[in-house]
């Protein structure tokens, strides 16, 4: 295992989900995504008045790959990582806060959202989300068992002939 | 180690296709946008120079359908091969799955393949994993190209141990892409049901 693995699920899934909805309220932004460092969306939550938001895959791997090259730059520079980022467009801004080691909280706003708000805002969801993320390591590990191991043949079958 | 993401019940593996500069690693992904039906796969992203030459990355996501209630997705990578771009190839293996290492066949590029297993091997290594403990399938590509070495003596550079699974393939018309994809997407999914 290269990076560290999540396995968000039940309660600890719903926590995280309802944090996400409160930033989202609290700051106004369009989307606000949790993705973990390898570029997998871990959740996200969109405002209900956004327009639909670009494939979110690809937002969450940039993202990922994003951070990845900054924190190599980072640890160029003596530095362990750079804990955010701020992407400002003319017409939008990608704000990229690191929650933990194993996960990026990325918020898409347009210029209306003042950004020092959102800021104060994430950062308070930041301290809720890692605390959840934290318990979730303690979790035992999940078992899939031979059953998964005949339906995964026969579905590559199906699908690669 | 795959994302298991139990709410929305998914099953998340990344699949990095490694190998030397212009060995069709790129080409391999693109067949597999071409002929995977559009409902199973996201965007393709290529972060490529102009001349198409990966720069950093291609990813594509693709979707397998439910096992056991599990949606199962892939999301397959490929890296730059050109030598001097280590730095971001070995950003693009943390968190990986599994590994196509695609060869190439043209006999002026034997040193190369080897060359690059070497820098796997220690781009592995540098993130603590032995290359045995990663499911990996070779794939000799370029069959067709004039001159092109026998299977048996790239392999000889490659894997002298005779340990991995081998696929011959022309990757610019597809063929041996899907059966390589099978073959790793399948030892990725057994080590998953094995819980390691």
């Amino acid at each position: 295992m290269i990076e560290p693995s999540l396995a968000l699920y039940g309660d600890a899934f719903e926590r995280v989900d309802r944090h996400l909805e409160e930033l989202l309220a609290a700051t106004g932004v369009r989307y606000c995504l949790l993705v973990d460092r390898k570029g997998f969306v871990l959740s996200h939550k969109e405002a209900l008045w956004a327009p639909r938001p670009p494939a979110l895959d690809s937002v969450a791997t940039l993202v990922a790959s994003n951070a990845a090259a900054t924190a190599a730059l980072a640890n160029m520079l003596g530095e362990r990582t750079f804990s955010e980022q701020t992407h400002q467009g003319e017409n939008g801004t990608l704000y990229v806060e690191s929650v933990g080691d194993s996960a990026l909280l990325t918020l898409i706003f347009d210029g209306s959202v003042p950004l020092g708000r959102v800021k104060v805002q994430t950062k308070k969801a930041i301290a809720g989300l890692a605390a959840i993320l934290k318990e979730l390591q303690d979790a035992p590990p999940v078992q899939l068992g031979e059953d998964f191991s005949h339906g995964a043949t026969a579905l590559l079958d199906d699908l690669f002939g | 180690m795959s994302t298991i993401n139990f709410a929305a019940r998914e099953i998340n593996c990344k699949i990095v296709y490694y190998g030397p500069g212009m060995s069709g690693k790129t080409t391999n992904l693109k067949h597999v946008f071409s002929k995977v039906p559009a409902q199973l796969r996201g965007e393709m992203v290529s972060l490529a120079t102009e001349d198409e030459r990966t720069l950093f990355f291609d990813f594509l996501p693709l979707d397998l359908g439910s096992v056991q209630g599990f949606k199962t997705r892939f999301h397959l990578y490929t890296v730059p091969g050109q030598v001097f771009y280590n730095a971001s190839r070995k950003l693009i293996l943390r968190g990986v799955d599994g590994i196509v290492f695609v060869a190439d066949s043209a006999p002026n590029r034997l040193r190369a393949n080897a060359e690059s297993m070497r820098n796997l091997r220690e781009n592995l290594a540098e993130h603590g994993i032995d290359v045995r403990e990663v499911p990996i399938v070779l794939q000799v590509n370029k069959r067709d190209v004039e001159g092109a070495l026998p299977t048996e003596m790239i392999r000889a550079v490659i894997d002298p141990k005779k340990e991995l699974t081998l696929f011959e393939a022309t990757a610019h018309n597809g063929g041996g892409v899907f059966e390589t994809l099978k073959s790793v997407s399948r030892l990725v999914l057994d080590r998953l049901a094995q819980n390691k």
